[in-house]
Parts: structure tokens; sequence; C-alpha cells
């Protein structure tokens, strides 16, 4: 414990690193191993592995109940789990209490002591680790000059904006030099507005102290802004883990990608290296290898991944999927939304093929084809103006091929 | 304009004037005319009569009584209720309500049955009593009016400390926790401190119903000038031997203590509240 207290002597610079030495021997921060919890029989958490890199920012995604908040509970020792180890920098703190893991929890509503300045806030881990006086004085210099609240330091935290008491609680927890930060939904109290330009300014922070950091969020767009890899979390289960490229191009599972941003999904079947969804063929060699002949999955595709034509020449790099009619175009602010009709007709099953795999399109869409959404940016909405009930050749530039559990579901 | 309608004239809206003078008239003979009679009364004979009825050693014996006993009161009853009230909304545990209910219970109980409860467990021949040695029992003592004052204003401050706690947001301790606080070291410097204007309004409350306590006293002091005769007793007896002034004397001054004791709860109120939105 004295170890990790103990401060960088260089004291006028900022640059310096806060993180203790011992992060730089292992690459890994903070583990979460085998995590399972329930609360009075309701799972909450099942199973959830995941590490924590030296000085990366990692997003825990999810809706709420999704368990986000019971992790980083967990992580920060304010609950036990009742399976699974918390390992900080190689040390397995699962059974140690908060006060001695030495982890900064940034709270929803910030939680700053309300009897206390700033200044003692921030001093406050080094008063009760019964510090020096002279070097709490200048670890709370430094830290107030960090987060740029020079003029506030006498002020009491109901005098201050929601985003300098955000600064506060975060300067409070770098004076202990925490081994990683986890942040609670740190933008949820405040307007859209300040929401972004407090988010940038906390990435500018991380990325100077090098703290590695854990935020929960249910915000997608502050997940891909925020996080240097993005876990999703969904029902206290770990969808994916991985780069906002990652999770938002390559979604894993369907509720990754229609959580992260919108989503279309058809269902079809593996024939020959091509996804054969009704009467359409999408050739996908390289996507479609993992999986058997014959099988069910689902085409996930997102509405930008969309490349039209009103002849058959698509752009190079776009895969035919099938025609469509252009049912509505609209203007969702910088996107031209439009709403299409692919000609899908029914499948007719060979011969040999298990039922089992049958996909048929059975509903009123085998004779109005199946909606897809697309969005295309102005410049290319400008270029090729298309109205409703124009007929176009459909193709994707990007989609995903999931396996389909769920058997035989009808779409 | 109707003829039936009088409540406004010409924008006079007559109601108002009514409703408060019918409130005055109400409050006046009630509570305000009682107590500016004890201030008329006790300076009519003069100043002279008022202050040798107040320095009669008697009188300054029942007041110091007062004072001291309920002041050990109070330091017990807060120091209690802040430990009940932790304990009470910060654990749950089988029959929590039950014992939130029985700390309570005292503000229903009438003095004179405390004070009587309090004799048969404490007597000479009580349930504890009876195995105490005869030079240690509390019967008919200080101590014995401590214990009364104890028992009659145990909810108080209780009842005050205990809401504070249970809206005070558990981040704070968890913040403190994460930081590296001890309980102890949390409860010093956070939990303390949000808590200081509702221990000092329970105490104030707590002190003021323990200096004029009157029913439960009676029974357990034993009433002896000099001796175990608290400032309500004083009042008493003095009133029973026909010496008025000298009651008086003493009533102005339990008066004016109250007077002062709510003007600060009642002024300190913004200061109070500060931390019930903080927290």
């Amino acid at each position: 414990m004295i170890a990790r207290m103990k401060l960088a002597p260089d004291t006028d610079q900022l640059h310096v690193s806060w993180a203790p030495d011992r992060e730089k021997q292992t690459g890994v921060a903070a583990s979460v191993v085998g995590i399972s919890k329930r609360f009075k029989k309701a799972r909450v958490l099942e199973n959830v592995t995941f590490d924590v890199a030296e000085g990366e920012s990692l997003v825990l995604l999810g809706a709420s109940g999704s368990g986000k908040t019971t992790i980083l509970r967990i992580i920060a020792g304010l609950e036990q789990p009742e399976q699974g180890r918390v390992i900080l920098h190689g040390t397995d703190v699962t059974d140690l209490p908060a006060r001695e893991r030495g982890v900064g929890v940034i709270f929803q509503a910030y939680a700053l002591f309300p009897r206390m300045t700033v200044e003692k806030n921030i001093g406050y881990g080094l008063r009760i680790r019964h510090r020096p006086r002279k070097e709490r004085r200048e670890t709370v210099d430094r830290l107030i000059k960090l987060v740029q609240l020079e003029e506030h330091r006498k002020k009491y935290p109901w005098q201050l904006s929601g985003g300098q008491q955000q600064r506060v609680a975060i300067a409070r927890t770098l004076a202990y030099q925490p081994q990683v930060l986890l942040f609670d939904e740190p933008f949820g109290a405040l307007d859209a507005q300040t929401r972004v330009h407090l988010r940038r300014e906390i990435r500018a922070l991380l990325k100077q102290v090098k703290v590695p950091s854990v935020f929960i969020t249910h915000d997608q767009e502050e997940a891909l802004e925020l996080g240097d890899r993005i876990a999703v979390l969904n029902n206290g289960h770990l969808e994916q883990i991985g780069t906002p490229d990652e999770v938002y191009n390559h979604p894993a599972t369907e509720y990754v990608a229609t959580f992260l941003g919108a989503a279309n999904l058809l269902l079809g079947v593996i024939t020959q290296g091509e996804v054969e969804i009704g009467s359409a063929r999408l050739p996908a060699e390289k996507e479609t290898k993992r999986f058997r002949e014959g099988q069910s999955v689902k085409l996930v595709f997102r509405p930008e991944d969309v490349c039209l034509s009103r002849d058959a020449n698509l752009p190079e790099g776009c895969r035919r999927l099938a025609n469509g009619v252009i049912e509505e175009v609209s203007f969702v602010g910088a996107y031209e939304r439009l709403n299409i009709r692919l000609d899908l007709t029914h499948r007719v099953q060979t011969a040999n093929e298990a039922p089992l795999y049958q996909v048929t399109i059975n509903t009123p869409e085998k004779m109005t084809g199946v909606p897809i959404m697309v969005t295309r940016p102005k410049p290319e909405a400008n270029a090729a103006k298309y109205n409703a009930g124009d007929r176009v050749a459909v193709g994707l530039t990007s989609f995903s091929v999931l396996p389909n559990y769920t058997l035989a579901r009808q779409r | 304009m109707k003829i039936g309608s009088i409540r406004h004239v010409r924008g006079f809206d007559v109601a108002r004037p009514i409703s408060i003078g019918v409130m005055l008239g109400i409050m006046l003979p009630l509570v305000l005319l009682p107590l500016l009679s004890i201030f008329v009364f006790g300076t009519s004979k003069g100043l002279g009569v008022f202050w040798s009825s107040l320095i009669a050693p008697d009188a300054v014996f029942a007041l110091k009584l007062s004072m001291v006993t309920s002041f050990w009161a109070t330091v017990f009853n807060v120091i209690f209720g802040l430990f009940g009230a932790y304990v009470l909304s910060r654990y749950d545990f089988w029959g929590r309500n039950a014992v939130i209910v029985t700390i309570s219970l005292p503000t229903a109980i009438p003095t004179a049955v405390a004070g009587f409860a309090l004799l048969l467990l404490w007597g000479k021949y009580g349930m504890i009593g009876k195995f105490l040695s005869e030079e240690h029992q509390i019967m008919f003592t200080p101590y014995a009016i401590i214990l009364a004052n104890i028992f009659v204003t145990f909810p108080l401050a209780f009842g005050v400390i205990k809401p504070v706690f249970d809206t005070m947001s558990r981040s704070l301790e968890e913040a403190s926790a994460t930081i590296g606080a001890t309980r102890w070291q949390t409860f010093w410097h956070v939990t303390l401190p949000s808590l200081r204007g509702a221990i000092v309004s329970g105490a104030l409350l707590t002190f003021a119903r323990a200096v004029g306590e009157f029913g439960s006293t009676i029974l357990v002091s034993g009433n002896l000038a000099g001796n175990t005769q608290t400032a309500p007793l004083y009042i008493y007896a003095k009133f029973n031997e026909g010496q008025i002034e000298a009651a008086n004397a003493i009533a102005v001054v339990l008066a004016l203590l109250s007077f002062v004791i709510f003007s600060v709860l009642f002024f300190a109120r913004d200061w109070l509240e500060f931390e019930a939105q903080e927290a």
C-alpha cells in the first residue's frame, strides 16, 4: 500500500505518469476473471472476464440492468462477487475491502464531500493516509493545476458547475495514485452539449495522466468516443469486447449489432460460400468459411454500408445482394434515410435439404419485399438522387455473418 | 356586479383580514397571553423582588440541578440517538421495525407513567433496585432525575437524526471508502459533518424538553428542596406554598430559556437545512 502511494519526485512536471511503477512490468492493469453475481436469485453477472491494459480506457456498454454498474462496484470492492476474481496489477484483490484496493471511483453524482472545499476534497486521500503536510499541499497544488481549478480552490462543491465537480472528483482520486480509475456513468447528469465537451476534456486528461480507466455507459456514441476498447454487456453476459472499429463494423452478435447503432438483419443459409437469402445470393467466401454448408445464419449490415445503383454496375468493393424498390426518402440531419424493399422471393427448397434450415419468407413481405434501412451522407445523396418508387440494385460494402441459433425462426 | 358577491370589493379580499383576525383571536388567549402574563406578574412587584426571588439559594439550586441533569440526559440521548440511527438505517435485521417503534414509544407514554415505571424498576423493592445496597439506591437522587429525563426525551434526538441518515446518499461513504478511509475515518470526516445540523437541533430539542420535565421527575426525585428539586418542581412547590413571586421568577427564567432555544432552532434553520440539501 505504502509503495503505491509514493508520489513522483519531480513535482513541477504535469506530464508525469501518475500510475505506479509496477504497471510497466505486466501490461495488464486490471483483470476481471469469471465474475458471477446474483441478487436474490436474479442473475446479474454470468462469468464475465476481461482485462484492462496499461493506460487503456475500456468502456462497459450496456442497457440499464445489464450488470455494468455491478461490475464496476465489484472492481471497486463495494460489492462482492459470488464467483471469480478481481486482479489489479497482478495482485488478487477479491478479498480486500474497498479501502485497501487503491482504485479511484468517479461516482455518477461525483459524491464530493459537501462540507469540504475543493482543495480539501482533493487532499482527503492523503490526509487520511497521514501524509506530511508539505507533501499534501504540493500534491493538491499540482492536481488543482492539472484540472484547471486554480481560482476555485476555496469553493465548496455546490458552488461549482457539473463539469468542475467532475474534475474535482477525478483530481481527488489521482491524489493517491489509483491503480485504475472507474467512471460510473460520468456524463449521465449533464445536458447533451456539456456532455460532448466534457468527454473530450476527460479523454485529453486521461491521455495526460495515463491511468487505466473503466467507463460505464449506456450511450453508444459516448462509448465509441471514449473507449480504446468497448465491452458490450447484455443481461449480465459479455457479448463482445474489442476496439470501437471491431465492435461497430464486425459485431459478434445480433445484440451488439443492434445496440451499437442501427443494423439491418436478414436470415439466410450458407450455400457454397455464399449467403442465400430467399432468392438472393450474396458472395461471401471469407465471411462464410467458419460455417457449415446449409447452416442457418443471420446477415447483419449497417444502413451506411449499403450501396445503391440504378443499373447493375455497383461500385468497386460492393457486393450485390438483390434488387429493390425505394419506398421512402427522408432527411435526418446530416444523413438521407432511405427505406427500401428488397425483392427476396420464396426460395424453393432443394430435394436433399433438411427442413430444419429452411428459410422461408411467408409473411406479407413475400409479396411486398423485405424492408431494409439505408443511410447516405449528403454529398452522395446529392450526387445521385432517388425518389420513392425507383428501382435500384442493392449491394453491401461491409457486413457480418452470424450463426442463427434460433432454429427455423421466421422473419 | 352581483349584489351578493362581497368576496372582492374593488380588489379588496374581505376573507383576508377576517381569517387573520380569527387566527390571532384564537392564538392570543391560548398561547400568547399566558406567556405574557408570566413576564407581567414576574416584574409587577418591582425588579428588586424579582431579583431576590431569583437568587434565593433553593431557586439557584433548582435551576442548576435542572441544567445539569438535562445536560447529561442530552449528552446520553444524542450519542445514543446517533448510534441508534446509524444502526437502524444502515443495517437490516429481523425485528428492526419493532425496535424503531420501541424507541419512539416514550413520546406517547404519559410522563407520570414513565416516572412510576422507573420507580417500579429502580426503587428499593423494584426489579433491579432490590439488588442495590442501601447506599447505592438511585431513586430520589439526582441520578434518578437524569434517568427520568433520558426516558422521556429518548426518541427526540433519534427522531431528528434518523431521517437525515436515511436520506443521506450512500455514495459519499462509498467514495470515502474507495479513497482509502477506514470506517471510523469515514464516519468522522464525512458522515458526522453532514449530520451537524441534525445533531444540534436534536440536542436543543432534547435539552428543552428535559429542562421542563415535571411528571416523571416529581415521582422519582423525591422533590427535596436544595437536594433533588428541579426548577419545574420548585415552581410547583412555591406556588403551593403561596409564594407566587418565587415561583414566577423561575418561570420567567424557564420561559426565556425555551424562547432562546426555540429562536436558535428557528433562525438556524437555513444553516441546518444546508446539509439536508447537500447530503
